[in-house]
């Protein structure tokens, strides 16, 4: 065995961070595509500065939110169930993630508005359960971890087929696994939300988002130019430094530090400017993306009327254990397990949106 | 910010590989009971003193900064410059003792991203 | 099985004071190498260089050690090297420092270094000598050292050890 050379000790573990600027009204823009493929979103927050009261308009969207729902101990196999995949799969986008599960060491699963449901499990459960599947992207040359991707929607997976057969009689009989699950269901239909009558045998529980409001009184925000995404010296800031910003904002850190100061040297990026007030939102819960389209657009529209703020941003956070981040691209912890974006919506209309991701995981697409 | 330069906003992308230049860790210290508890410039040193132990007077001199410390729940974010985030884990990991009384640090959560550290989904408690 | 690598650091004890010399033994030096790590790179970096750590050679007339440590840590060893400030031995200690002279993968090449070194710095104290006697006698030795170099090469050294205290 030799000793960790000092190479390793200054290593870094791998991450990403992505930065893209375009318009929001270009019709090629896939901003809203970006949002609409990260399906679990364990909380949104939206910082606008120059801003006391929120428009009424922008209030309404929070409130519209929408509930979402805690089944205790669902089996996984009544996600397979016929009726379930006719009354929501197939009528509207169904989302469902295990809930307190961490995707390092227990079984996971979780429902994608595709259809596709995702289950990532350890190799003995893999074993037993006896469904195709293929190695974590992540676990080694000797895979500890394995995926199994069932596709609810595909046209071979009809009743009466011998694929589902299999799948129910594995995840009923041969390993009925039970996990608490976070679902949410949307569709454009007027039917009203089902998924409480359905379960309705079930525990289980309709949950509202915390909504938390709070205003931050002179902040220094730094100047960005919605054309300069790596900023330019004395004039604009760059993308990572008002991602680093953004973070002490939310974190409450103290952004007046000296550099002789012996606690913390972190300062506001310069250039930057003072600002009188800035309005912060935070909703955290079970967001589903077209609820964050929503509110995205109506941020959009908050340019509508002349303002004194020159950007404004929305962060969104992505739940840790989810198997996947974006699209279907496999996600794991490793040590943080970050799944994050942010956007900065600037008085124009052009926006930059910053991806981040930490060790396993893709590249966002 | 001139409007007429809207039209002039054309998409670019730049991907970022392993390129924060800190790392930041959530961090907590147990103390027993009923003792005194540190203030931010006690907790700083006992940082530096975890790392001078173990990482002698090179590791003493990383640049490492207590951003935010809350003194009720002692718990506190630190940033460090990322070449130096295993020397102040382990070093973090491996502290006993504060004057004379046992203590531990735990790392709670650690991330390149300061905005990652706002919202842990493994915290978060939605019943 | 791989065979575990070493880097061996030759260097040179230099002191103002002549009674340095007497404290030049394996345990002086190897403790204040120790000391040094210790307190530049913590229990980390001690512990890290004390796998195969040794003197291997010394030689308190021209004050040169060979040290030896693991391939993977000699980073560390070199760079504590400077941060040696005294030998202390019996009791007494004398204030020096060390100079790196040579870091190389075996005994081999840094004994190779070190004639060579040893011979430039015959060349140098002959430009540096005051009388006569003193001229004639390290040039004899230099005379010598060239020619012994094809018998053998410890003798060779030995003879440039016995000039350079001169």
């Amino acid at each position: 065995m030799s000793v960790p050379s000092l190479q390793r000790l200054r290593q870094v573990p791998r991450h990403l961070l992505v930065c893209e600027k375009g318009h929001a009204r270009d019709a090629r823009s896939r901003h809203a595509a970006h949002v609409r493929d990260h399906a679990y979103n364990c909380r949104v927050s939206f910082l606008i500065p120059e801003c006391g009261m929120l428009p009424e308009v922008l209030k309404s969207t929070i409130a519209d939110v929408g509930d979402y729902y805690l089944v205790r101990n669902l089996s996984v196999h009544e996600l397979v169930a016929h009726e379930f995949i006719d009354a929501f799969v197939k009528k509207g986008s169904c989302y469902a993630l295990t809930y307190n599960t961490k995707i390092d060491q227990d079984n996971t699963a979780a429902l994608l508005p595709t259809g596709k449901l995702i289950l990532s499990v350890d190799k003995d459960t893999y074993e037993e359960l006896g469904l195709q599947g293929r190695p974590s992207q992540y676990s080694g040359k000797k895979a500890m971890r394995y995926i199994v991707t069932i596709d609810l929607t595909d046209s071979t997976f009809h009743p009466d087929s011998k694929k589902r057969n299999r799948v129910l009689w594995a995840l009923k009989e041969k390993k009925p696994l039970e996990f608490d699950f976070l679902l949410a269901w949307y569709n454009t239909g007027a039917e009203g939300s089902t998924l409480m009558s359905y379960f309705s045998k079930k525990q289980i529980q309709a949950l509202k988002p915390k909504i938390t409001f709070s205003t931050l009184r002179d902040l220094q925000c730094p100047v960005l130019q919605s054309n300069e995404l790596q900023g330019k010296p004395e004039e604009s800031c760059s993308t990572e430094e008002l991602f680093e910003w953004l973070g002490a904002v939310w974190n409450q850190v103290s952004l007046d530090n000296k550099s002789s100061s012996f606690l913390s040297t972190y300062c506001c990026p310069q250039p930057n400017m003072m600002v009188e007030k800035a309005f912060l939102c935070t909703i955290t819960g079970f967001i589903i993306p077209e609820k964050i389209i929503q509110l995205l657009e109506q941020l959009c529209c908050y340019f509508g009327e002349p303002k004194l703020a020159y950007w404004l941003t929305l962060t969104v956070h992505g739940f840790a254990d989810s198997p996947v981040s974006w699209r279907e691209s496999e996600h794991g912890f490793h040590k943080g397990g970050e799944n994050l974006y942010n956007f900065v919506i600037f008085r124009n209309l052009d926006y930059w949106l910053q991806l981040a991701v930490g060790t396993y995981d893709d590249c966002p697409p | 910010m001139a409007r007429a330069e809207a039209a002039a906003a054309t998409f670019e992308r730049r991907v970022l590989r392993g390129a924060a230049e800190h790392q930041y860790l959530r961090v907590r210290l147990e103390l027993p009971d009923g003792g005194a508890r540190p203030s931010v410039a006690q907790l700083k040193q006992l940082v530096v003193s975890a790392l001078r132990e173990l990482h002698g007077e090179v590791g003493a001199a990383l640049p490492v900064d207590i951003l935010t410390y809350d003194a009720k729940t002692l718990s506190a974010i630190l940033r460090v410059i990322s070449s130096g985030l295993v020397k102040l884990w382990s070093a973090l990991t491996l502290l006993g003792s504060y004057q004379n009384r046992r203590c531990a640090f735990r790392v709670l959560q650690t991330s390149p991203f300061l905005l990652a550290l706002a919202g842990n989904s493994r915290e978060l408690v939605l019943d | 099985m791989v065979r575990f690598k070493n880097r061996y650091v030759l260097c040179e004890v230099v002191s103002e004071d002549p009674r340095c010399r007497q404290c030049i033994e394996d345990r002086a030096v190897g403790l204040a190498v120790r000391d040094a790590i210790g307190r530049i790179h913590g229990d980390y970096g001690l512990a890290c260089c004390s796998i195969s750590f040794t003197v291997k050679y010394l030689n308190a007339y021209t004050g040169t050690v060979l040290l030896r440590c693991r391939k993977d840590s000699y980073r560390l060893l070199c760079s504590a090297l400077p941060f040696v400030r005294q030998l202390e031995s019996r009791g007494q200690r004398y204030p020096c420092c060390l100079r790196t002279l040579h870091v190389g993968g075996t005994i081999r090449t840094c004994q190779k270094f070190l004639i060579q070194y040893n011979r430039r710095q015959l060349l140098v104290l002959l430009q540096n000598c005051t009388n006569e006697e003193e001229r004639q006698c390290i040039q004899k030795s230099l005379l010598s050292c060239s020619l012994t170099e094809e018998q053998s090469r410890s003798g060779d050294e030995e003879d440039d050890d016995g000039t350079e205290t001169d």
